[in-house]
């Protein structure tokens, strides 16, 4: 019964089962379970960076560029509907939609990533002038920590789109089994929805510090 | 275009309420209606997007 | 059978780590040069060297071949048993996925951890056997009891993880752990994160103990950065293990198996899982904000006053991060423990388990009101004064379902045909010393009581009793109990009497010791006391107490070795349990089950005519 795995959570069972009672329904509940307890517990991380953020900063916040924090943000939402397409698109079987929608989604990722690091973090001063650094203050330092740990997963997030969009072109995934797609597109949203409570505390919640 | 409805319309919602949020922000300091809008948008993204449904449906496919 | 040394899996791991860890640093220095830097800053460089070291060690010993062969779409097949060409001891050095394996690397890394920690402990109870500095000096007594601290929890850690890996799968029936690989990459990041915790010493240790509190933790020597590197390797191994467990426990239990019908162990380890799932995180970001702090300067624990406004840290912050998730740890030792004494007690008294669902409930009402205690760590620590009064409630809340656990073990030895064999007796061990560690409890919890006994050695006796009480002594009865399941063979009862009755009454002088001297004024984290105190001979006490304990386990240690060469054919099911690892041939086969089970019964009917946990399709019931 030694099914071999075929891919990332594969589309075949991740292990084989010598009573042989292990099928893809199973693997894939299983699979599912998994990465909800991971959400749950990554909950627990951006949750204590959360915690940080008010018992640092309590009601005042860092003055931050609204605009940037609009555009990043609507940057990133775009990116959730086209992983939704890309999703979509795999559980239908039209590959080259998903194709095209994998790939936006990893350019705005890409995007939200870039805006972050020059405009809120002012990397490139050439580019734009920052005035928060991480060992300045408080301020520095909570939205360093809050932006960093989400940037990091907004780059997990794009290789894992690019490994799945590299596996689907070899044909790896059909309609029916695609765990692999499903896992970076709810592992994408996932990231959306920590920054979904990330922009209010960053940017809306409490007075601007001069 | 029929399978992205829901998504397209999920993601009119979102970007309703960001406008809010950002609204709200200039009226009012207080955290809880921006908390509160941020749970809304959580809850919608979670349903919708993520399918949290398939954790506990029976149903073996996508 | 001879090996090439490059086989095995341990091997292959320590050369990635120390080629990784040159690399690393190398690396770091490099890039400050690039940016105009010197080249040399210490923090930096030795982080750069101990992240990149711990991944070398998981890519050379092959924990993430698999993953990667997957992201290329390439099938990597379920390997079974030994690996080929090589002895079967091999495969315990080796990246192997049969949870009844990684549950013995669990508890033969433990064990050897719970030897150094214990050797750490021992060498600064003579220290402190009579007043006066004798042959340490005040920093490195600081940096021997942090290490032990660490040690000594890094261990029991990893001992929680091996019995829960071990039996969980067993006890349900199932195949394997839901994720196998994932569970073979949680055991192996503890082994360069526990050599990243001992390397530390070479670099001037850490010390403020295991707790790390600023602003010492974030001047003292650069050990520091081991230590909070090392962590929280060891807490992704925590995050990782608990969710495969959480899992397996939720959809791979056979048909008939509802959650109450669950062999009461897992209800102990899914109320632990979900504590390590989540909690776990606050430590792992609380020491990587630690660490960032003292690399690159981001003030999150250090108050930086401008014009009387501070525009730093705070570092009550860290006591809330860390406490959020250090004080429910402690449910996280002890939960299983508690298990395993529920477990052991019917089979031992012959008679059902009191109460089944009170227990299994217990365990999660624990494990929930654990998460709103932390404070009661803090009493003494400055912060609100109406914060007190509310941490100190939810805390004794804690003391009902630990009471449920003791009446409902009071109810299942009443009226039983006991019977006293070593696992017993380390049973009825754990439950007395458990005993002293609660009644401790709530004087600690009590605001009033507190402030005069906070940061003194009663507050080690209470911790070290509940620690014994609550995983030690469970952890030997477990090892003695499943030893015939994992080695075929019994070990020496002789020996294994000797050892509980050593260790026992010992352990009772060194805790009603540590507790006495500690109401006496003895401080803790303390290399000297001042002799007009009078506790010099309860302290000489607790040391002798120590090495007649240490000296125990070393009997324990030569009899699991001794007997699994010599002992007696155990048989299949030595202790007449119901349980479903029971009912197959011990030493449990590469296959536990040769068909599924099906639970037809409730677990504990111990005693009742007829009655019958669960059935195998096709085998003979016994």
């Amino acid at each position: 019964m030694a099914v071999a795995t075929k891919s990332l959570h594969g589309a075949v069972a991740a292990h084989d089962d010598h009573a042989g009672h292990e099928d893809y329904a199973t693997r894939l509940r299983l699979n599912r379970l998994g990465m909800w307890l991971f959400f749950i517990s990554e909950a627990f991380l951006f949750g204590a960076l959360l915690a940080t953020r008010f018992y640092l900063w309590g009601d005042t916040r860092p003055e931050l560029d609204q605009m940037v924090g609009l555009i990043v943000t609507s940057v990133l939402l775009l990116s959730s509907a086209s992983m939704y397409v890309a999703d979509t698109a795999a559980e239908h079987g039209q590959w080259r939609v998903f194709s095209v929608a994998a790939w936006t989604t990893m350019i705005l990722g890409l995007v939200f990533f870039l805006g972050v690091v020059i405009f809120e973090w002012g990397l490139f001063p050439q580019i734009y002038e920052g005035h928060l650094t991480p060992w300045g203050d408080k301020y520095g330092a909570v939205v360093f920590a809050m932006t960093g740990m989400h940037a990091l997963h907004v780059l997990s997030g794009i290789v894992l789109i690019f490994i799945m969009w590299r596996l689907a072109r070899k044909k790896h995934f059909t309609p029916e089994k695609h765990w692999g797609i499903e896992a970076a597109a709810i592992y994408w949203h996932y990231v959306d929805l920590v920054w979904i409570f990330f922009y209010p505390a960053l940017y809306l919640i409490g007075t601007a510090h001069h | 275009m029929g399978h992205y409805s829901t998504g397209i319309i999920i993601i009119l919602v979102l970007a309703a309420l960001t406008v809010v949020e950002f609204y709200v922000a200039l009226a009012t300091h207080s955290a809880v209606f921006l908390l509160l809008i941020a749970a809304l948008k959580a809850i919608l993204v979670i349903w919708f997007f993520m399918h949290v449904k398939r954790l506990w449906s029976a149903e073996g496919g996508h | 059978m001879s090996v090439r040394l490059t086989s095995l899996a341990l091997v292959r791991g320590l050369i990635g780590y120390f080629v990784g860890f040159a690399a690393g640093m190398l690396l770091v220095m490099a890039a400050r040069l690039m940016l105009g830097m010197e080249a040399w800053e210490q923090e930096a460089v030795y982080v750069g060297g101990i992240v990149l070291a711990i991944l070398s060690f998981l890519l050379a010993s092959g924990a993430m071949t698999d993953w990667l062969k997957w992201t290329r779409g390439i099938a990597t097949p379920m390997r079974h048993g030994p690996p080929p060409g090589q002895p079967s001891w091999a495969r315990y050095f080796g990246i192997d996925y049969n949870h009844k394996v990684i549950g013995i690397q669990y508890g033969v890394t433990a064990l050897l951890l719970l030897m150094v920690g214990g050797t750490l402990a021992l060498i600064f109870r003579v220290e402190l056997a009579e007043p006066s500095l004798s042959f340490m000096s005040l920093d490195s007594y600081n940096v021997v009891f942090s290490l032990h601290g660490w040690v000594a929890l890094a261990s029991i850690l990893l001992g929680v993880g091996a019995m829960a890996n071990y039996l969980v799968p067993l006890m349900i029936g199932a195949e394997d752990m839901a994720f196998p690989r994932l569970n073979a990459f949680a055991y192996w990041i503890n082994v360069p994160a526990a050599l990243t915790l001992m390397l530390a010493i070479f670099v001037g240790g850490w010390d403020s103990g295991w707790t790390a509190y600023p602003p010492l933790s974030l001047r003292g020597a650069v050990g520091y950065q081991f230590m909070f590197w090392a962590i929280f390797g060891i807490g992704l191994s925590s995050i990782l293990g608990s969710l495969n467990l959480i899992a397996t426990i939720l959809l791979m239990r056979p048909k008939g198996m509802a959650l109450f019908r669950m062999p009461i162990f897992c209800w102990a380890v899914l109320a632990t899982s979900l504590i390590q799932l989540t909690a776990t995180q606050f430590i792992g970001i609380d020491f990587l904000m630690m660490s960032f702090e003292r690399s690159l300067g981001m003030p999150f624990f250090n108050p930086i006053m401008v014009e009387g406004v501070n525009m730093g840290g705070q570092p009550l912050l860290h006591q809330h991060l860390f406490w959020f998730y250090s004080h429910p740890a402690v449910y996280v030792f002890v939960l299983p423990g508690l298990g395993i004494i529920s477990e052991l007690l019917p089979v031992f008294a012959r008679k059902p388990l009191f109460g089944y669902r009170w227990i299994a409930l217990s365990s999660l009402a624990i494990a929930l009101v654990g998460f709103l205690v932390w404070g009661h760590h803090m009493f003494t620590s400055g912060y609100g004064e109406y914060l007190r009064v509310a941490f100190m409630i939810s805390t004794l809340l804690v003391a009902v379902p630990t009471g449920v656990k003791f009446f409902s073990w009071l109810g299942t030895l009443w009226g039983g045909r006991l019977t006293f064999p070593t696992p017993m007796l380390f049973t009825l061990g754990a439950i007395s010393v458990f005993l002293i560690g609660g009644l401790s409890g709530p004087v600690l919890a009590t605001v009033t009581t507190d402030l005069y006994l906070h940061d003194t050695y009663f507050v080690v006796g209470h911790f070290h009793a509940t620690i014994f009480g609550g995983f030690v002594f469970p952890f030997f009865a477990a090892i003695y109990y499943w030893y015939p399941k994992i080695t075929g063979r019994m070990y020496n009862e002789t020996l294994g009497k000797w050892h509980f009755w050593i260790m026992t009454p010992a352990f009772w002088v060194m805790s009603i010791g540590q507790m006495s001297v500690g109401v006496l004024g003895m401080r803790r984290h303390i290399a000297d006391y001042d002799p007009a105190l009078q506790i010099a001979t309860g302290q000489l006490w607790v040391t002798i107490a120590g090495f007649f304990i240490a000296f125990s386990v070393l009997l324990m240690i030569y009899n699991l070795f001794s007997s699994a060469e010599i002992g007696a054919l155990a048989g299949n099911n030595p202790w007449r349990s119901r349980s479903p690892e029971w009912q197959i041939p011990s030493p449990a086969p590469e296959h536990s089950y040769a068909s599924p089970i099906r639970v037809v019964g409730e677990p504990y009917d111990y005693g009742l005519a007829g009655s019958q946990y669960i059935a195998m399709a096709g085998a003979g019931d016994d």
